[in-house]
């Protein structure tokens, strides 16, 4: 498995070229980018919201634990792939955490 | 009470 490109040291940036809607409690996405529908479910939409404004991983974990049954490291284990994934799309982009 | 995780999924669908 290869190491994942999204670490604590980045900030989670949302493109601007997304129109998104809610559907029956899930997200749907359209990427006017690449004219390719998402559908980012009940959690990913959750994490969507969240990153309204830029933010690190570790606030979404954060926020997500405050308010989901899981553990630290389970939810940051997999909102990090969940990322990974939304960046291979062009979803979202990261830059770097001032030091 | 807190909600049930699930793992956060993107499907991109087939249009």
């Amino acid at each position: 498995m290869s190491e994942p490109t999204i670490s604590s040291k980045h900030l989670i940036v949302r493109g601007k070229e997304n129109i998104v809607s809610d559907m029956g409690g899930e997200k749907v996405m359209l990427s006017v980018r690449n004219g390719r529908y998402y559908n980012l479910g009940e959690i990913g939409g959750k994490i969507w919201d969240n990153i309204e404004a830029p933010v690190s991983v570790d606030q979404v974990v954060d926020k997500l634990v405050s308010e989901y049954d899981v553990a630290q490291i389970k939810c940051k284990e997999e909102v990090v792939s969940f990322l990974e994934l939304l960046l291979e799309e062009g979803l979202i982009h990261i830059e770097e955490v001032n030091p | 009470m807190k909600k049930v995780w699930q793992k956060p999924t993107l499907e991109v669908l087939n249009i």
